[in-house]
């Protein structure tokens, strides 16, 4: 049983600039992983793709990975 | 009591501006730059909470930023963040003085909270706490005979 990440390192605010967190739930290509496969919470997954959108309009993480 | 504290919550928010500055700036001229956009924010009527100095990044992607109608691409910019509170209403026309700023190519206005919401730097020294615990055992001698019998073992796969 997969636990969710978040709850369980007690984030309550999933920052943008965290990218060495957000790059766990990026698949190779840069895509966000799904939340069946990053077994977060619905409402930790919606806040992570915000995140993720964020740190990429900043240049952090990439909108796709070769 | 209680009105006049959420008064004060409602008319200023915690927000976050996080900007990347050209490259072409030198070492000596970045600060310059630096400071000069924290006292945009505090001449706002700003109170900066956290701040960090703006690095050298590699980008994920090339962005471009038009400057005297010529198109220029960058790989690298200074990343820097702050974190102040503000009046709603004045964080667009915050925006409206960024946008005119020549050494950001792109900025990023969000609201958060007044806590520290990074929290990578507590992990690694979580993952440091982990790996130093076992060192610490082994100095104390408590996993010696654990060692010890997996080593007989170990010969034991060898000799059969």
């Amino acid at each position: 049983m997969k636990q969710d990440y978040f709850s369980a390192n007690n984030i309550k605010h999933i920052d943008y600039k965290d990218i060495e967190i957000l790059k766990r739930f990026l698949n190779p290509s840069g895509k966000i992983v799904n939340h069946k496969r990053s077994g977060i919470t619905m409402k930790n997954q919606r806040k992570l793709a915000v995140a993720i959108k964020n740190a990429r309009f900043m240049g952090l993480l990439p909108f796709v990975a070769k | 009591m209680d009105n006049t504290e959420e008064k004060a919550e409602m008319s200023s928010r915690v927000y976050e501006v996080g900007y990347l500055l050209l490259p072409t700036l030198t070492e000596e001229s970045m600060p310059v730059v630096y400071s000069n956009l924290k006292d945009l924010v505090v001449g706002m009527g700003g109170e900066i909470i956290s701040d960090e100095m703006p690095k050298m990044i590699n980008l994920a992607y090339t962005m471009s930023k038009v400057i005297q109608n010529v198109h220029n691409k960058y790989d690298m910019a200074y990343f820097g963040w702050i974190k102040f509170v503000m009046d709603p209403e004045k964080v667009s026309e915050l925006k409206k003085k960024l946008n005119l700023e020549e050494n950001i190519i792109r900025f990023l206005i969000l609201k958060t909270v007044r806590e520290n919401t990074i929290a990578s730097k507590r992990f690694v020294h979580k993952d440091l706490k982990r790996k130093l615990s076992p060192k610490r055992d082994d100095e104390n001698g408590v996993s010696l005979p654990i060692d010890k019998e997996e080593i007989d073992k170990e010969i034991d796969a060898m000799v059969a």
